[in-house]
């Protein structure tokens, strides 16, 4: 049998530069690019330039990513979605925790699609888990939506390696909720304990500030039960506590809203604070650290660092 | 190496005393806040009264309530938001319709009124607490009908209720809030987003 061959030299010419230009598309991004780049951080910026990662992405780590206050649908909260996205490429985080305010005026289908899927439809897509915790702006109804996470509850716990989230309802912290998060946090034995709500039980705001009432029931039980991390939103801008008792307190809330200069100046609570443009933040927990990296809405890092979980005796 | 000695130390009976007299005194004070606040119960009998016909009432409602509930499909827990919102308004709809002559102070009885004001008033004492009145003021609720039966607008903020007055307030059945409008306010049904009961100026 014989087998016809074209011998057009300007057909061979162009299949042949599309071989080329294939092997080199292969060899400039190969399949499981960001799990590459979990071994080898350094190939970061010379990908990227404008990403500048400093979580250390060790295999096994539990990774993940934190907004508050986003569900504006505004253009500027897509800005942060994207920004999330360039990240999630190189520091391929598992799931998002959110502090709240997760849906401004209204809650429409539509407003879920444009105040929350829209906004996140790449991480959706690449199997990002959300798990959501209620604001001031929130319907309880949102616990039954199932992209939060929230399995029709209010409160509720998950873990994810070593360590164990708690999402809070701070909006309505009665008494029911406070025995629950007594008793779970009693009987936990992971090796970090995260809560996560809407209020700050310490804040520099000047609009809102700190959640005194909150912070009296709160504190002594995180205390009592070795909670490490507290993340919150309500403020709108960026804010890290100096560590209060011994936990390190985070607010988080300009994700989707900004409050411009609303950081007190001079607060003797503020390690560091940002309030000048959106953000997001990323984290990364390896054994008894937990790395964490706020980012602009424009990609600039404007804080990072490592908290160190103290060791029990 | 050298260790301390086991020995206990004999102290005089008058010390022995003092120090038991002290420790009686500050045991109700120790331990967590937690567990200081979640030990708030009305101290007089008339209290205790009032505030369990409050509750008493505010179960009548859940029993009707789920009653409407029962009748409709169940919302599962990873709901779309169609169905999200189509639950929402069938459950709000069944409920309104059950109790068409619900008026202001069917659950907020007048002597429970009282009684919770009382409670509001003496909890927002102090400079503290006016800070948190004031939040609960600037909270933007413009706009919330106080109506029986109304939904609460999607659109309005809801306002935080402190947690240290909340654990001093009757508990309510889980399917229940608190709510603050202004100075005044609401029971509100969580998962219909209806306006159950309201009470005119709680907040003094």
């Amino acid at each position: 049998m014989r087998t016809t061959v074209n011998r057009n030299p300007a057909l061979c010419l162009t299949l042949a530069l599309l071989v080329v230009i294939a092997l080199i598309s292969a060899t400039s991004q190969p399949k499981g690019f960001a799990q590459d780049l979990a071994k080898n951080p350094n190939a970061i910026s010379a990908v990227n330039p404008s990403l500048n990662l400093t979580l250390p992405l060790k295999e096994g780590s539990v990774r993940f990513a934190i907004i508050g206050d986003t569900g504006t649908g505004s253009s500027q909260q897509y800005q942060v979605g994207a920004m999330m996205e360039k990240y999630h490429a190189i520091f391929p985080f598992a799931f998002v925790v959110m502090l709240g305010d997760n849906m401004y005026g209204g809650e429409k289908p539509k407003d879920y699609e444009v105040k929350f899927e829209r906004a996140y439809q790449k991480l959706i897509d690449n199997k990002v888990k959300f798990y959501a915790s209620l604001g001031n702006h929130d319907q309880t109804t949102q616990v039954n939506y199932e992209p939060f996470n929230m399995n029709g509850k209010e409160f509720y716990r998950f873990t994810k390696g070593n360590a164990a989230f708690y999402a809070l309802n701070s909006t309505y912290m009665d008494k029911r909720q406070i025995e629950w998060l007594e008793t779970e946090l009693a009987k936990d034995t992971s090796e970090w304990k995260i809560c996560f709500f809407h209020h700050p039980p310490y804040s520099s705001g000047g609009k809102h500030g700190s959640e005194k009432q909150l912070r009296e029931i709160v504190e002594p039980i995180f205390v009592k039960h070795g909670v490490n991390v507290v993340l919150t939103g309500h403020d709108h801008f960026y804010e890290r506590i100096k560590p209060q008792k011994g936990i390190y307190y985070f607010v988080s809330g300009a994700g989707g809203k900004l409050r411009k200069g609303d950081v007190r100046a001079n607060s003797p609570l503020t390690a560091k604070a940002f309030d000048t443009d959106l953000h997001f933040m990323i984290a990364e927990i390896v054994n008894d650290s937990l790395y964490f990296q706020a980012i602009s809405r424009t990609g600039e890092t404007i804080d990072s660092g490592v908290l160190a979980r103290p060791r029990k005796n | 190496m050298k260790f301390k000695s086991n020995k206990r130390r004999n102290y005089p009976l008058p010390a022995t005393c003092i120090l038991s007299a002290t420790l009686l005194i500050l045991a109700p004070f120790s331990g967590s806040g937690a567990q200081k606040r979640t030990t708030a119960t009305p101290t007089s009998a008339t209290d205790r009264n009032t505030a369990s016909t409050f509750v008493a009432r505010a179960k009548t409602y859940i029993k009707l309530r789920n009653g409407v509930q029962s009748k409709l499909p169940t919302l599962s827990k990873d709901s779309t938001p169609e169905q999200i919102t189509a639950h929402k308004k069938a459950f709000g709809d069944g409920v309104r319709a059950a109790r068409v002559s619900a008026k202001p102070g069917d659950v907020f009885v007048p002597a429970a009124g009282e009684y919770l004001r009382r409670m509001i008033r003496t909890e927002f004492k102090g400079q503290d607490r006016g800070e948190v009145k004031e939040a609960i003021l600037e909270a933007e609720t413009a706009g919330v009908p106080l109506k029986v039966n109304y939904p609460y607008p999607e659109t309005k903020e809801v306002s935080a209720i402190p947690p240290t007055l909340l654990l001093k307030l009757p508990e309510l059945p889980k399917e229940l809030n608190y709510r603050f409008v202004g100075r005044h306010m609401l029971l509100m049904d969580k998962e219909n987003g209806l306006i159950i009961d309201y009470l005119r100026n709680a907040l003094p």
